[in-house]
């Protein structure tokens, strides 16, 4: 179970934002937003803070950390 | 083949290049040659060249982020260990055929550039695939 958990996907839907219109926003590859959304690819903190950016929201509504051990 | 982003599909298109060309080199040849090693090489950069090419002139979005970055590294990280090992593989049976006399001293310098450009062929495969798996894996 991968400890960094994102909510990117609710967000985008809630924005009603394509991934590809996420990617050219924060200036990543659509391939890229699909490998965070699944929890593959933590992303480094300035696309996460751009994330938080787009939606208008605190990182922490987008990104939370769960140590390993504790779910 | 639409949904690889350009970073996956230039990878595909390098390993095309090199096993078209360093396949049938690897296993049909039967004796070493300065012309069979160069038009190995030669053919590998004209093919690269062309497919690398197409790909760019069909593809819009040639994007490169962090995570293609980490990537790119993580396959260096793999050639690195191959081309490594394999230097020290292959210099160990020059210097072991030398020495129990099956490999003519004046021919050395052929067998060792045929070994050196057959590592680096070696090595780059190795880097493409890290890289094309980590892609799949979504890293």
């Amino acid at each position: 179970m991968p400890s960094i958990l994102n909510q990117i996907r609710e967000l985008r839907a809630a924005h009603d934002m394509t991934q590809q219109a996420l990617a050219d926003a924060i200036g990543v590859t659509r391939q890229t937003v699909i490998a965070i959304e699944q929890d593959k690819y933590s992303p480094s903190l300035e696309t996460a803070f751009k994330i938080a950016l787009v939606f208008g929201v605190a990182l922490e509504q987008v990104f939370q950390y769960e140590p390993k051990g504790r779910r | 083949m639409s949904q690889l982003s350009y970073q996956e599909k230039s990878l595909y298109g390098s390993l095309v290049a090199e096993v078209l060309v360093y396949g049938p080199y690897f296993f049909l040849h039967h004796e070493n040659s300065i012309g069979k090693v160069a038009l190995m090489i030669i053919g590998i950069i004209i093919l690269q060249i062309v497919i690398q090419l197409a790909i760019v002139a069909f593809t819009r979005n040639r994007l490169k982020d962090e995570r293609d970055k980490l990537i790119e590294l993580r396959g260096y990280r793999a050639g690195y260990f191959t081309m490594a090992s394999l230097m020290v593989l292959g210099l160990a049976m020059l210097w072991f055929h030398a020495t129990v006399g099956e490999l003519p001293v004046n021919r050395m310098g052929l067998h060792f550039i045929s070994v050196f450009f057959g590592i680096l062929v070696i090595s780059d495969i190795v880097k493409t695939v890290t890289q094309i798996v980590a892609y799949r894996r979504t890293l």
